[in-house]
């Protein structure tokens, strides 16, 4: 097992961690004097509006402590979702090194050139101990200069804390993939139970922090331990306790797991489910779905699908509810108003407008990345050799993934868009249902084009098509947030695919933008269709 | 008689001297068609091409007169296709890959796949990710013969088999060949090449270097013979013997190969003791592997 193999194992999460731990935390302490204002009046005065935003979070992130410092902001901010998003790359990094690398074959190929399943386990981890590390640490430093790129430094020791946590809660997150990973026989049932177990030790620990009772056994959430550091924070505290018993969770999960691994069968899990007694089926599927063209597709993805229209429906849910204590905070904090200003129309659909279309304009977008990893997965794969040993022309493969990616991000799109019509009136926020429809509308296009390029990218180089399309993706997100904030100029605004979509909610649909989109569009597929067409499939 | 593939000067160049080079080869309607070569002398690329799956650096590829780049959807109507290793598809039951490719063919005869999937003893209820290596290779011979494709294209088919089922798989093949359609396969198995083509074709580091009929590689079989002499050997005599080569003597003993007929040995033998002669048929490999490392 060379570090480059075990790299290139890892490299999707790896890719995905140091996009949003490094410009994340960045960017959101850099900005601080630009949102919180210079003065030290302003700055209080933007501590308190997020004083109360906080309270209303308070399910989903820590207290927020001095958020009138870009130290006491990055904390809330940054290291608050940190523990979400590092606990999940933790959970989804073990069950992919366990069960992934089962599934393709890698684990009883290492393990019969004579690695022994001990030192197979704990390289795995080592190895994953050591990149968490270094990301953990870039990002620590990515704040650090962030905020002194602000001018307001904060302590390194703090830092170094806050950073030793992550780390820590991060590496038990991994522990307890690996541990779950060696009870099922299947990378989707092991992802599934870790992220179960994650969320309810995320519960525990929020239902605490946000109820008067804490909830019981509250204090055996891997979060709960986590948060009793707040370290970056101005007179906040590391508490090595929690951090050492984070390291212990890490330490006894991969040694349990790694005892399963040894006694248990590679290819299945501690969990062994009753054989099925049924008689052999010699019959090809009589599912009238996997007959039609685009349905099949759809079918055979339909887990995946019907979990991201769930994703988008709460994200929807969500954003409505939070639109009123969103418009308090935005109306109590000037540099926020930035965005406001010039803007037509109630601030309640204002906010509802920039927060929810951009939230959705991104997930659409990483949707679309997804689509794109896929198909450049069934190049290497052989799927998309045994799609063309059938009478199907290459380019009717290019339009079958290009429609049912249409059909999928439609559905998503206007699930989401029944949710928020269903919960606005409630909230007292006016929506014009035509408006909405069209912002709904546009989402299809607009995760278009983000195909379209990306279905060029895999047929011309498949292998760097997902890093590039993600590379593209971050900046123009990063742009078309920052440019407002930073007072870029248009030109450079302008370079962002995000501004193609427009503020179709409050303002007229953005007919140039729509026109570029669906120019993207079609001279993306034709020209993936030639290249698919010329070049040699898995060559 | 008709041709059913038909290949003039193909060439794939993925340079380095890799690849496949100027390939002049057809096969007849009808015909089964035995493609041998060690690893990496260029069978894959050719089945490759044939399927349209990779372009040709020069040269032209033809199935039933269709060009196979310019027309390979049409071409692919009337082949069945078994690749050297089936991709994953991972939680999608037999059945479902069953039926989800042949929708991309437009029909389906179920009567054919229940026959196929029982000879093959397949259960085609069970997950793609749980069949063994040999359940998926019968799982894409399933996919490769259902349809009763005029033309079988297939990457060693009796890869992972067992030998119940390679049996099945000869059975299967006459059966088809019986029915008028042609079969172009690669194989290293002789004994497989041997039970069912009728004509071979040796490709190495992307040249044909052969291209015969079975009773042609019969012809070629040549003998091992040890012969035991009471007195002196005859050496000078026996090397000067048409067809004799790789003679070697210790002491009284003389081995050699002897290729056509016996008269010329047995002639400079004549007038010598002999105590014992022995004289071995070498299997189909060994006539193979003396081209091979030509």
């Amino acid at each position: 097992m060379s570090p480059r193999l075990l790299l290139r194992l890892h490299r999707i999460g790896l890719i995905a961690m140091a996009y949003f731990g490094i410009f994340y935390v960045l960017v959101n302490s850099a900005a601080f004097p630009l949102i919180a204002g210079k003065t030290r009046a302003s700055q209080e005065a933007f501590g308190h509006s997020i004083t109360v935003l906080g309270a209303t979070f308070s399910w989903l992130l820590p207290l927020p402590v001095r958020p009138d410092t870009a130290a006491g902001y990055l904390q809330w901010r940054g290291y608050g979702f940190f523990a979400i998003a590092f606990a999940a790359w933790g959970l989804l990094s073990a069950c992919g090194a366990v069960r992934r690398d089962e599934d393709r074959g890698l684990v009883e190929s290492w393990l019969s050139s004579g690695i022994p399943r001990l030192r197979l386990l704990a390289t795995r981890s080592l190895f994953f101990a050591g990149l968490s590390a270094e990301i953990v640490t870039l990002a620590g430093a990515a704040g650090w200069l962030g905020c002194l790129i602000g001018g307001t430094p904060v302590e390194v020791g703090g830092m170094v804390g806050e950073s030793a946590a992550l780390w820590a809660l991060t590496l038990a997150c991994f522990g307890v993939g690996l541990l779950v990973s060696q009870l099922v026989s299947d990378f989707r049932a092991a992802a599934s139970a870790g992220s179960a177990l994650l969320v309810l030790m995320f519960l525990l620990d929020s239902i605490g922090r946000s109820s008067v009772n804490r909830a019981p056994f509250s204090d055996i959430s891997v979060f709960f331990l986590f948060n009793k550091s707040n370290a970056v924070a101005p007179g906040g505290t590391f508490d090595p306790t929690a951090t050492v018993l984070l390291f212990v969770t890490a330490a006894v999960t991969t040694i349990v797991a790694s005892l399963g691994f040894v006694r248990r069968d590679v290819g299945s899990g501690l969990i062994r489910t009753r054989p099925r007694r049924a008689a052999d089926v010699h019959d090809a599927s009589a599912n009238p779905l996997l007959r039609i063209p685009i349905v099949r597709g759809l079918w055979i993805r339909r887990v995946g699908s019907l979990s991201w229209t769930a994703g988008m429906a709460v994200t929807a849910a969500a954003v409505v509810l939070l639109v009123n204590v969103t418009a308090t905070f935005f109306a109590t904090t000037p540099s926020l108003s930035l965005y406001l200003r010039g803007l037509p129309g109630d601030v309640h659909t204002v906010l509802l407008a920039l927060i929810w279309l951009s939230f959705a304009q991104a997930l659409v977008a990483i949707f679309a990345i997804t689509c794109v990893s896929r198909w450049s997965g069934d190049d290497s794969s052989g799927v998309l050799e045994m799609q063309l040993a059938e009478p199907l022309p290459r380019w009717g493969v290019l339009g079958e993934r290009a429609a049912e990616l249409t059909v999928t991000v439609t559905v998503m799109s206007f699930a989401a868009m029944a949710v928020i019509l269903a919960l606005a009136p409630a909230e007292g926020i006016s929506i014009d249902v035509g408006s909405m429809l069209s912002a709904t509308a546009l989402l299809v296009p607009f995760a278009l084009t983000f195909a379209a390029a990306g279905a060029l990218l895999a047929g011309w180089r498949p292998r760097v098509a997902v890093v590039v399309l993600s590379t593209v993706a971050v900046i123009s997100y990063l742009v078309f947030e920052l440019g407002p904030l930073f007072k870029w100029p248009d030109w450079a605004n302008n370079l962002s695919v995000f501004q193609l979509y427009g503020t179709p909610l409050i303002t007229p649909v953005f007919v140039g933008g729509l026109i570029a989109m669906l120019a993207i569009v079609v001279v993306g597929f034709g020209s993936a269709g030639v290249v698919l067409a010329r070049r040699d499939v898995a060559a | 008689m008709t041709s059913a593939i038909v290949m003039h000067g193909l060439t794939k160049d993925y340079g380095s001297g890799h690849g496949l080079f100027d390939l002049d080869l057809g096969v007849s309607e009808g015909e089964v068609f035995g493609f041998l070569g060690p690893n990496g002398a260029g069978k894959t690329t050719t089945i490759r091409l044939l399927m349209g799956v990779i372009h040709a650096t020069s040269g032209t590829a033809t199935v039933f007169g269709l060009d196979c780049d310019r027309d390979s959807v049409a071409v692919k109507r009337e082949v069945g296709y078994l690749p050297g290793e089936l991709p994953q598809f991972g939680g999608m039951r037999g059945s479902e890959v069953v039926a989800y490719l042949v929708a991309m063919r437009g029909g389906i005869d179920r009567s054919r796949v229940r026959e196929l999937s029982e000879r093959l003893e397949l259960d085609l209820g069970r997950r793609f990710r749980e069949y063994s290596r040999g359940n998926k290779q019968k799982l894409g011979l399933v996919l490769a013969f259902m349809h009763r494709p005029r033309l079988l294209i297939l990457d060693e088919p009796t890869s992972g088999l067992d030998p119940l089922n390679q049996q099945t798989f000869h059975h299967l093949v006459g059966e088809v060949k019986a029915a008028g359609s042609t079969v172009f396969l690669s194989s290293h198995v002789l004994s497989e090449v041997e039970e069912t083509c009728s004509r071979v074709g040796i490709i190495r580091e992307g040249r044909l270097v052969s291209d015969m009929t079975m009773d042609k590689v019969h012809e070629l079989r040549f003998h091992e013979v040890v012969i035991e002499f009471g007195g002196d050997v005859p050496e000078a005599a026996i090397r000067a013997a048409a067809g004799v080569e790789d003679v070697a003597v210790e002491g009284r003993r003389l081995t050699c190969t002897v290729h056509g007929g016996f008269d010329a040995l047995l002639a400079a033998i004549n007038g010598s003791t002999v105590l014992d002669m022995v004289s071995k048929e070498p299997s189909l490999e060994s006539i193979f592997l003396s081209y091979y490392s030509k």
